[in-house]
């Protein structure tokens, strides 16, 4: 009997607080009597299942009513305030948008699901002991004979030129085991998957298409089954289609079972074999690691070395698609975060200042006997309506602000788009905004207890500081200061790095230049014989277009991303002195064409085979010694090269150093691939479509790809450093307006406050110079203390500003400093400002006024 | 001013059935919760009978509507004699009850007209 009325006064605490205090009594007084006149097992099981049907319905009804209620109050209140509301709802509004926009990038980046079965169970295997590459039979045996592998498979990934019909393309192409989609538990969308032996070299050449390709190339006819497309030379028949969203690994337009045997589709170039596998279910990722570390320590010993750049591992596939913008989007994740508290404690003054405002009110109530459970409620109440409603402006925020970010940097998977209609998010949006409208209503509510009614009563005119609120905001005061400067000083750190990175010396001038690329592997002119007329032809063609001041072309080009370069140890005749450098091919016309000014010497002509163009940190290491004219021993060719000039370094990555480079000769090196680079008088947008079509009129079946200007590749190499550095300023502003609408208002409501004490001193005789002069010190301590502790945390934090930035210097001195002055300036101008009132009050009136 | 209360009445109905029963049990005298259960219970031949969490709750509503307030506590000599919360009608609770009675003729007219149903005798 005692424990069921014990249990269910448990369950009447789920009532809101006015009910209870009301009916609670009564409701348990009748739950016994019922309880004792239920006989028996099976009326006593009756009894509670009526009981909790009773309580499931009437729980739910009395807090609706109860919110109604609280709801329409808090209503009236904010209605009386508007502006004041209207400012934090628009700040709270802009944090939670931004936080919710940051968090559908990690969602999309680290929780959503891959379009793959089971996709957690999903590794990547790096520098396994055995290759795919060493044939069917040893990868398929060794994986066999793993503990902790199910299954696994390898690819290659390169790209290629794909023709169908009239129409050529470059592609990316996976070359793959035959059990690839199968590892990942992926099924074609239409036709089949591979064979279990259709990677044997004998078999007929088929592959899979990607969606995107299918929708693009065959506008999504199923009768693609069974049709022929040619890639690099090599027909292949199409056997079935990809599920839209699947693209793995990469942009991926076509997957052929051809790992085993690279012979088949003709390529040239280094390429990477990779390989994934699954793990058997109930296996740990780390554990497997660890095993699998071993094996291939245990068969190539004195291969690897020990720092982590050539170690074999397992990485979780998840984490390997996410790259680098993954630890990015947490620190961002952060920042935001910071942004996201600042205004919440903006919400949390202006609950304050209104229960100040209303101790009289909250007073009356309490002695009328209003609980201080049911004042707390309310308080809660109206903390959550307006963080929700921000909540619900913070949703459009971050959809524009999801929009911006896919804009800008793509997803590193197609399916995954950066959104916010994903209840993740939006289950993250809605959570966001009821933890802070907790946290920040229950802090100033938790004030209210320390109201004692009826001395509050007589003594609220006099504004006695007893309910421990100044204390609180002088506390939130420090905190905004402190994440504010945090703030300000990663945006100047990464602004400074930036800066570098735009002003970084390139070597060559990007403006006015146009590029495209072309790739003659499996077209007509891939035969080393007529690569050279090819791409004479080419140059010709580009050269007559009126416009057009200089044109070239070179195997790679500056500020190509994932660029691998072809190295090598030179060795100048008569010395010993031997240097590595990294091999680029270029016609002559390309040092104009790109605007690289020569340093001694000259360019190639036409009639140069044995010659050879090096950067000036190359020539350098050979002791400064004049190397015009020089021969020099290559490590492709046995015949020595005659040094004919030398450049400048340029720079390959944004920010990032020059190569020790070699150039030689297209005619000598006679390379698959070039990219053109075509220097034109004007607008060089302009340009595109006129040069790409004079490259394909030389022979069509050759796709021209890549076609940008040089500056558009300036920007894009950019993109990503740029937004971020963006990104934090416009958070390190917007926190410092928030911080700052923050201290302006404390300082008034101080002000408000202290309104008897400032009147009695006026009127014994202080000048309003030296009221205010003290109300700045008073009011400037908890910003300055609040400084101190966020330089503390920027310098501890700072290193993270380089997972933003490559390279960049983590947080120093310098930017603290300068974020500590801005704060403590706006502060300061923001309390004088607000203290311009002290001018403006009358001592009599206020003496009077007791 | 007449108008103005008419319209409040209006405004509350239809009255949930709950509330129905229990202002006209109240029409009788001051009642508490309790009594106010069985009261029901029995006029309705064991047809309704409310649970505490809806009757409370009903009870709350009305409350707030204005339609009942509460009267002094003292023992219910009929039961256990322990205190309990006796509530009475008030005007408007009156008012509201006869608007709703009034509302029900109405139906139960057209009923008979549309369906044909003769007067019971």
């Amino acid at each position: 009997m005692d424990r069921a009325r014990r249990i269910y006064r448990l369950m009447l605490k789920l009532y809101p607080a006015r009910f209870r205090e009301e009916f609670a009594e009564p409701l348990e007084r009748q739950f016994q009597d019922d309880y004792r006149d239920a006989q028996g097992l099976r009326a006593k099981a009756w009894f509670w299942m009526s009981a909790l049907a009773d309580l499931a319905f009437s729980i739910p009804a009395e807090i609706a009513g109860e919110l109604r209620h609280d709801v329409k109050y808090a209503l009236r209140v904010y209605r009386q305030r508007k502006g004041t509301t209207l400012l934090v709802l628009v700040a709270m509004a802009l944090a939670i948008g931004a936080t919710t926009g940051v968090f559908s990038v990690v969602n999309a980046l680290l929780l959503r699901s891959l379009p793959f079965r089971q996709a957690d169970q999903l590794v990547e295997l790096f520098l396994p002991p055995v290759n795919s590459l060493a044939g069917r039979e040893p990868f398929q045996a060794w994986v066999r004979r793993t503990s902790y592998l199910e299954s696994a498979a390898g690819f290659q990934v390169a790209d290629m030129n794909l023709v169908h019909g009239q129409g050529a393309v470059r592609v990316r192409i996976a070359e793959t085991t035959a059990d690839f989609f199968a590892v990942l538990g992926v099924e074609p969308r239409i036709g089949r998957a591979f064979a279990s032996d259709e990677d044997l070299p004998a078999r007929d050449s088929v592959t899979i298409l990607s969606d995107a390709l299918w929708q693009q190339m065959f506008g999504g006819d199923p009768r693609v089954l069974g049709s022929v497309v040619t890639i690099n030379g090599t027909p292949m028949t199409v056997i079935g289609v990809a599920p839209p969203g699947v693209d793995f690994p990469g942009r991926t337009a076509l997957w052929t079972p051809t790992a085993h045997d690279p012979e088949r589709l003709p390529k040239t170039g280094a390429f990477t074999s990779r390989h994934i596998g699954r793990l058997k279910p109930g296996v740990i990722l780390a554990q497997a690691s660890l095993q699998f570390e071993n094996e291939a320590r245990a068969v190539h010993p004195d291969d690897f070395q020990s720092n982590n750049l050539n170690r074999p591992y397992l990485y979780s596939l998840r984490d390997r698609l996410a790259g680098t913008a993954r630890q990015a989007s947490m620190v961002l994740l952060g920042v935001v975060g910071f942004v996201l508290l600042i205004a919440c404690a903006n919400v949390a003054h202006l609950l304050l200042s209104r229960i100040t405002e209303r101790r009289q009110e909250l007073a009356i109530r309490g002695a009328l006997g209003a609980s201080r459970a049911r004042l707390v409620q309310q308080m809660i109440a109206e903390c959550m309506l307006l963080t929700l409603a921000a909540a619900v402006g913070g949703l459009l925020v971050a959809y524009w602000s999801a929009w911006l970010a896919n804009s800008v940097q793509p997803s590193q998977l197609a399916a995954q788009q950066y959104t916010i209609l994903d209840w993740r998010v939006l289950g993250f949006a809605l959570a966001l905004a009821a933890a802070t409208g907790m946290l920040f209503g229950v802090l100033p509510a938790s004030l209210i207890g320390r109201m004692q009614p009826s001395g509050d009563l007589a003594r609220s005119r006099a504004g006695a500081n007893t309910s421990g609120a100044p204390r609180l905001r002088t506390a939130l005061v420090a905190m905004q200061a402190a994440f504010t400067l945090m703030l300000l000083a990663g945006s100047v750190t990464m602004g400074r790095t930036f800066l570098q990175l735009l002003g970084a010396r390139l070597g060559f001038q990007p403006a006015q230049a146009v590029s495209l690329s072309v790739a003659l592997t499996g077209t007509p002119h891939e035969d080393p014989k007529l690569r050279a007329q090819y791409y004479a032809d080419a140059l010709d063609s580009l050269r007559a277009i009126p416009g057009v001041v200089s044109a070239g072309a070179a195997e790679y080009l500056p500020l190509t991303p994932d660029l691998f370069f072809a190295a090598g140890t030179f060795r100048t005749s008569g010395t010993h002195i031997e240097q590595q450098g990294s091999i680029n091919t270029a016609t002559p016309g390309y040092l104009a064409a790109m605007g690289i000014p020569l340093l001694r010497g000259r360019d190639f002509t036409p009639q140069d085979r044995m010659a050879a163009i090096v950067t000036d940190g190359f020539a350098r290491r050979f002791g400064g010694a004049a190397l015009v004219g020089r021969r020099m021993f290559a490590p492709f060719n046995p015949k020595a090269l005659t040094v004919v000039g030398v450049i400048p370094d340029t720079s390959y990555r944004p920010g990032g150093g020059g190569p020790l480079q070699v150039f030689v000769p297209a005619a000598l090196g006679m390379p698959v691939n070039l990219t053109f680079v075509v220097r034109v008088r004007g607008n060089a947008d302009a340009y595109l479509p006129v040069c790409r079509d004079a490259i394909h009129a030389v022979d069509p079946q050759v796709p021209v790809f890549s076609a940008k200007t040089m500056e558009q590749r300036l920007s894009e190499s950019l993109s990503a450093p740029r937004f971020y550095t963006i990104a934090v300023f416009f958070f390190g502003c917007f926190a410092l307006l928030l911080a700052i609408i923050g201290i302006y208002g404390v300082a008034t409501v101080s002000i408000a406050q202290r309104t008897h004490e400032i009147g009695v001193r006026l009127a014994v005789g202080a000048s309003p110079e030296r009221l205010r002069a003290s109300l700045l010190q008073q009011s400037l301590l908890p910003v300055v203390a609040g400084s101190l502790a966020g330089i503390a945390g920027a310098i501890g934090l700072g290193q993270l500003v380089r997972h933003l930035i490559e390279n960049a210097e983590p947080v120093g001195v310098y930017p603290c400093a300068l974020a500590a002055v801005v704060l403590a300036a706006t502060a300061a101008i923001a309390i004088w400002v607000a203290s311009k009132r002290i001018v403006r009050l009358d001592p009599n009136q206020i003496l009077r006024a007791d | 001013m007449a108008k103005t209360n008419q319209t409040a009445v209006d405004a509350l109905l239809p009255l949930p059935l709950a509330v129905f029963h229990m202002l006209l049990a109240l029409t009788e005298g001051e009642r508490h919760g309790y009594a106010l259960k069985r009261e029901i219970l029995q006029r309705t031949n064991g047809k309704l009978n409310l649970a505490s969490g809806a009757l409370y709750g009903s009870i709350n509503k009305m409350l707030e509507q204005g339609l009942i307030e509460e009267s002094e506590e003292r023992p219910d000599t009929h039961l256990d004699d322990e205190r309990r919360r006796y509530y009475r009608i008030t005007p408007l609770g009156r008012r509201a009850a006869q608007a709703e009675a009034v509302r029900l003729r109405q139906l139960v007219r057209l009923a008979e007209d549309s369906l044909g149903l003769s007067d019971p005798a």
